[in-house]
């Protein structure tokens, strides 16, 4: 279970987008969004993705893990495809059952829908593979900062937000030591017909949900402990410094978002 | 043989960046009814070696033979169920081991999966509970308010419920109090003489589990660098403790320093206070010359 999930760990090979200041990273990310969002014709996509694969092979981190990445949304993906190829009525009719028909409108508007979100969820990996936990809560309370002045604390946001992501991996480890123990005594899960493994999924939630519970009072005891007071001031240990070559890392998502705007209008 | 390995290796994550390896190229044979314990510092591979036992992890190179089952890294897995109701395993973190809301649901559990009646499972938690010594009182209790010590007891007596021929414990006597620790060892001593169990025990302190084991396995960085009688690890000892940092009980130390002086390497080792008394006073009346070398030292 732990290897198959890949959201939320760093990969270090030390390439410089791994260097790059996380607020430059984050930033880069929501402007890929955009572009993403933007993309709407077959030229666009390709700029995109030979965009993304450029900076996929920047990081050093073999590319299979980015197609691991976006592999648990294949689902939504497939059904993307599937809506867009139903709905969209446009260009020559392809293939025809009954009253409903396939048009090479929708056929195409399928997969491009399709290779969007790939290219999104596999992309943004990027983000968590190059940056580790610490860095990003860092990059996020830097970019979040401007909230205070409408008077949301970015601390107490990056805060819950690195505990979230600090959490998934030890409920996970957990939820695999009580299958262990449960495989242990003669309930495998992997043996199970599926009726059977629904409902000892659900005989899980309890146990896992108590250990999180407590997980979580423990690191409330130990952190009050060591004298953390939430919206005291706090000096950083690792200090971002903001470089010539994170504004080109920015730089380069805002030339990328004008080439696929321009598409929109060409 | 119970238990036999064949250059068994195991990495955690195979196939990934994070890949590490924590057993490598072990072999070891381990005959029905034994009392053998794995011993070694943190990381050396003992809880690891602990879960090939039944199934739980499958090796990534090699073969591992339990019983008549055949688990190895290449081919389909044969069906574990029947192999896990005949090895139970107690891991390591006993609040990592109970998952149900009773102490009684959770202890019939096991016999429950194995196919016995409610009623009969029912007896035999009761029955197991009583062996490591708490009274049906728990049965109804929560076992996440337990104490951890008691915890650890409910998670033993779930697996010794299921009656397993080879019983395989990580550690059971950490977290529990001086007395508990004796009583347990005695416990699993004597499954293991009146019952044939297999008794397999990973273990820290090789001081409580010495007068009964009679298979020691030093584990270091996932390999095996010993397996040998009781008497082997005395003479041994020295060289396991530098090598491996063993921590070498003080009586095995003792009893080397007292046998180096004497000449007694080649004798069963005296590892009790009582018996070390006897032989010194034996030493004493056979030996005049010891005698007169122990007064002048």
């Amino acid at each position: 279970m732990r290897n198959k999930l890949l959201f939320g760990r760093s990969i270090d090979t030390g390439s410089w987008v791994h260097g790059v200041d996380p607020r430059a990273k984050l930033t880069g990310m929501v402007l890929y969004l955009v572009a993403i969002v933007i993309v709407g014709s077959w030229p666009a996509l390709g700029i995109a993705a030979a965009f993304s694969l450029a900076y996929m092979t920047a990081t050093r981190i073999p590319l299979k893990y980015f197609a691991k990445a976006a592999k648990p949304l294949w689902v939504l993906m497939v059904f993307i495809f599937a809506v867009q190829c139903i709905t969209v009525k446009q260009g020559e009719e392809l293939w025809r059952l009954g009253s409903w028909a396939l048009y090479t409108g929708g056929l195409s508007s399928g997969l491009i829908a399709a290779s969007r979100m790939a290219l999104l969820v596999s992309f943004t990996a990027i983000l968590t593979f190059t940056t580790t936990p610490g860095l990003l809560n860092q990059g996020l309370a830097g970019v979040l900062a401007p909230l205070r002045r409408i008077g949301i604390s970015a601390q107490r946001l990056t805060l819950m937000m690195s505990i979230a992501l600090r959490f998934i991996p030890t409920i996970l480890d957990e939820t695999h030591k009580i299958l262990k123990a449960q495989a242990a005594r003669g309930a495998d899960l992997k043996e199970m017909p599926w009726k059977e493994k629904g409902k000892m999924l659900v005989s899980l939630l309890v146990p896992v949900t108590v250990s999180a519970f407590r997980r979580a009072e423990e690191l409330v005891l130990s952190m009050e402990s060591r004298g953390y007071v939430i919206g005291a001031p706090r000096s950083e240990y690792h200090l971002l410094s903001w470089r010539l070559r994170d504004t080109c890392f920015v730089l380069s998502y805002v030339v990328l978002v004008a080439v696929v705007l321009s598409f929109r209008w060409i | 043989m119970a238990i036999v390995f064949e250059k068994v290796s195991f990495a955690y994550d195979e196939r990934s960046l994070w890949r590490h390896s924590a057993l490598e190229d072990v072999s070891l044979e381990l005959e029905t009814g034994v009392f053998a314990a794995v011993a070694g510092t943190t990381g050396s591979g003992k809880s690891t070696l602990l879960q090939h036992f039944n199934g739980i992890l499958k090796p990534t190179g090699g073969k591992v033979r339990v019983l008549d089952f055949i688990l190895q890294a290449e081919g389909k897995q044969p069906p574990l169920r029947e192999l896990r109701r005949r090895v139970g395993l107690v891991f390591q973190f006993p609040e990592q081991q109970l998952f149900e809301d009773t102490v009684e649901k959770d202890l019939c559990f096991g016999p429950l999966n194995f196919g016995m009646g409610l009623e009969e499972a029912r007896e035999r938690a009761s029955q197991a509970l009583a062996l490591v010594g708490l009274d049906d009182s728990f049965l109804p209790r929560n076992p996440f308010h337990l104490s951890g010590g008691q915890m650890r007891k409910v998670a033993i007596a779930s697996v010794l419920a299921m009656d397993p021929d080879i019983i395989a414990l990580d550690e059971p006597t950490a977290t529990l109090d001086p007395q508990s620790r004796a009583e347990l060892a005695g416990l699993l001593s004597r499954l293991q003489r009146e019952q044939g169990k297999t008794v397999i025990v990973v273990t820290h302190r090789m001081e409580e589990m010495l007068p009964y084991v009679d298979t020691w396995i030093v584990m270091k960085g996932g390999t095996k660098v010993f397996q040998g009688s009781p008497a082997e690890l005395v003479r041994e000892s020295g060289r396991l403790e530098r090598e491996c940092g063993l921590a070498v009980p003080a009586c095995i130390t003792t009893w080397n320093q007292v046998a180096a002086r004497f000449g007694l390497e080649h004798e069963e080792p005296c590892l009790t206070p009582e018996k070390l008394a006897e032989r010194v006073v034996r030493l004493l009346e056979g030996h005049p010359q010891g005698n007169k070398r122990e007064g002048g030292g």
